[in-house]
């Protein structure tokens, strides 16, 4: 029996948040979005770690097949649900078994163990750290390049537009949000030509340009073009993300 | 019958024990391509693995290759594990079950990792990203203990592949943020019990010996330093230098 979808969207306008959006919107399946104001650590309130004890975004509620709700947090934990609930047409992902699900999974995998939490990185000693760590900044902008190297070879040599058996899937989808903020890193974008080419592609896609926007409009690539306004979302961004870590080490020291 | 699977790994590393210790538990039989450390970016090696980074798996019964250990699981159980010894038939619970799966690779395995840099591997003391990474350390274990509370495993009432993704890296935890072993899971109570169900399996004190082997014909000890070399002072001298040398 198709199970008829019934989901709910917690997130922010981030490179995690976006990609269960994008894959939603890719699926053309409907969905209520509750937005979490990261900056007001919403995240951590008790009802929505309830959903996510790890108090972090995206997650999502939906009403599985026994009549329950079904909770579920990683974007890539999610990303996988909704494929092999919803996605019985394989548009943005492979038959369960065969040689392309593997090495899709193998790609998500490298998003959700690399990519993000690498560039992730970066973005801290780059963009928020309470202290300007140099060490730090290009420890996580070399590892980000060296995975972006990793990718942009891979997509020359297999000759495909996309990183598993010539569609997108869902291992293209986790990683767009990351490969278009990569300014917010410190990283150049332009010395991989195949991985930009790849992200002009992606962004051309009607699904990516609609979940983009989720829940409030994606505007990096503006962002990234104008140094002073980078400086003052920075400084913003700084103070909640320093008060969230304070917070973070009181709780620790237990 | 099933043909070995090949597992390609430098035994320093937690990693590579996630995978070894699945195939353990689901008793399939598998190969070690054991190698060191300072090959892992470099061909033959890249060639299976285009990011450098062990374990890979390469499985001639089925002709596929993978990387990234939670793939390689996943992959695992759903080509070995059909009497759902280590996972659930119910697609509620695997899905569950791979949000912690997730959790591990994407929250656990890369904080801790950097937290073992910092305390540890990097020879000068950044004491604000020591803090960073340590007070991420503790509230990944709060979380799991908070998801302990009242079960013995993560998700229903039996051992997933999920649990055990785990255990490698927070058996370590002592080495990576320089506490006292008495004191890796302090505070954290329902962590500590869990683990410890899982370490007293004879497929964990099986890795254990093979990695001690392993690491032993690499010259390596226990703690992943080269032998000659018997404390954190001395490694770090002889890293940095090792580092002077190559430059
Ligand atoms: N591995 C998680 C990472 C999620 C994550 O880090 N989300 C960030 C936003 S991009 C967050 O919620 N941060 C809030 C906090 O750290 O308190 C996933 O892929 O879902
Ligand atoms: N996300 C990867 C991480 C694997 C990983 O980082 N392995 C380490 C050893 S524990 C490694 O190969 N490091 C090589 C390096 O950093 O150059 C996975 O889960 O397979």
């Amino acid at each position: 029996m198709s199970q008829q979808p019934d989901i709910t969207l917690y997130t922010t306008q981030t490179p995690n948040g976006i990609k269960v959006s994008i894959t939603l919107e890719e699926l053309s399946i409907p969905y209520k979005v509750q937005k979490l104001d990261i900056s007001k650590n919403t995240q951590k309130e008790p009802w929505f770690l309830e959903i996510n004890p790890n108090g972090r975004i995206p997650a999502i509620t939906d009403t599985f097949t026994d009549g329950k709700t079904i909770r579920l947090f990683e974007s890539g934990s999610i990303m996988q649900y909704l494929v092999a609930t919803y996605d019985k047409d394989h548009k943005i992902s492979f038959e369960p078994g065969t040689r392309e699900f593997y090495e899709m999974n193998n790609w998500l995998f490298f998003q959700n163990a690399g990519v993000g939490p690498m560039q992730g990185q970066a973005n801290h000693f780059t963009r928020y750290a309470p202290e300007h760590i140099e060490y730090g900044v290009n420890r996580y902008q070399n590892e980000t390049r060296r995975l972006y190297g990793v990718i942009d070879k891979h997509l020359k040599d297999s000759k495909s537009e996309y990183l598993v058996g010539n569609k997108c899937t869902i291992a293209d989808i986790a990683h767009w949000g990351w490969v278009a903020s990569a300014g917010w890193a410190g990283v150049d974008i332009d010395e991989f030509p195949e991985l930009k080419a790849w992200e002009d592609r992606m962004a051309a896609r009607p699904g990516v340009e609609k979940g983009r926007h989720v829940p409030d409009p994606h505007k990096i690539k503006e962002l990234l073009k104008d140094k002073a306004k980078m400086e003052q979302q920075a400084a913003e961004a700084r103070k909640w993300v320093q008060a969230g870590m304070k917070d973070d080490a009181k709780k620790s020291q237990k | 019958m099933t043909k070995p699977i090949k597992v390609h790994l430098c035994p320093a590393g937690p990693n590579p024990w996630k995978v070894v210790l699945l195939l353990e538990e689901l008793g399939v039989p598998y190969e070690i391509n054991s190698f060191p450390f300072q090959e892992v970016k470099s061909k033959p090696y890249t060639d299976i693995n285009p990011n450098g980074r062990v374990p890979a798996i390469e499985d001639r019964n089925t002709g596929i290759t993978l990387w990234e250990t939670g793939a390689i699981i996943l992959y695992l159980i759903e080509q070995y594990d059909i009497t759902h010894k280590l996972s659930y038939p119910d697609i509620k619970q695997r899905h569950l079950t791979n949000q912690y799966l997730f959790f591990q690779v994407s929250g656990q395995g890369p904080y801790f990792g950097q937290a073992g840099w910092f305390n540890v591997l990097h020879s000068e003391k950044v004491q604000s990203a020591i803090d960073r990474y340590n007070s991420e350390l503790k509230r990944v274990l709060g979380v799991l203990d908070t998801v302990l509370e009242g079960k013995e495993w993560l998700v229903g009432d039996k051992i997933t592949y999920a649990d055990l993704s785990f255990a490698t890296w927070n058996d370590r935890i002592d080495s990576l943020i320089l506490c006292a072993p008495e004191d890796k899971f302090k505070g954290f109570l329902n962590v500590q019990a869990w683990h410890e169900r899982m370490i007293s399996r004879p497929s964990w004190a099986t890795c254990m010996d093979k990695r001690a082997q392993l690491m032993d014909e690499q010259g390596l000890l226990p703690n992943g330093m080269p032998k000659g070399v018997s404390n954190m002072e001395e490694y770090e001298a002889k890293m940095k230098a090792d580092a002077e040398a190559s430059k």
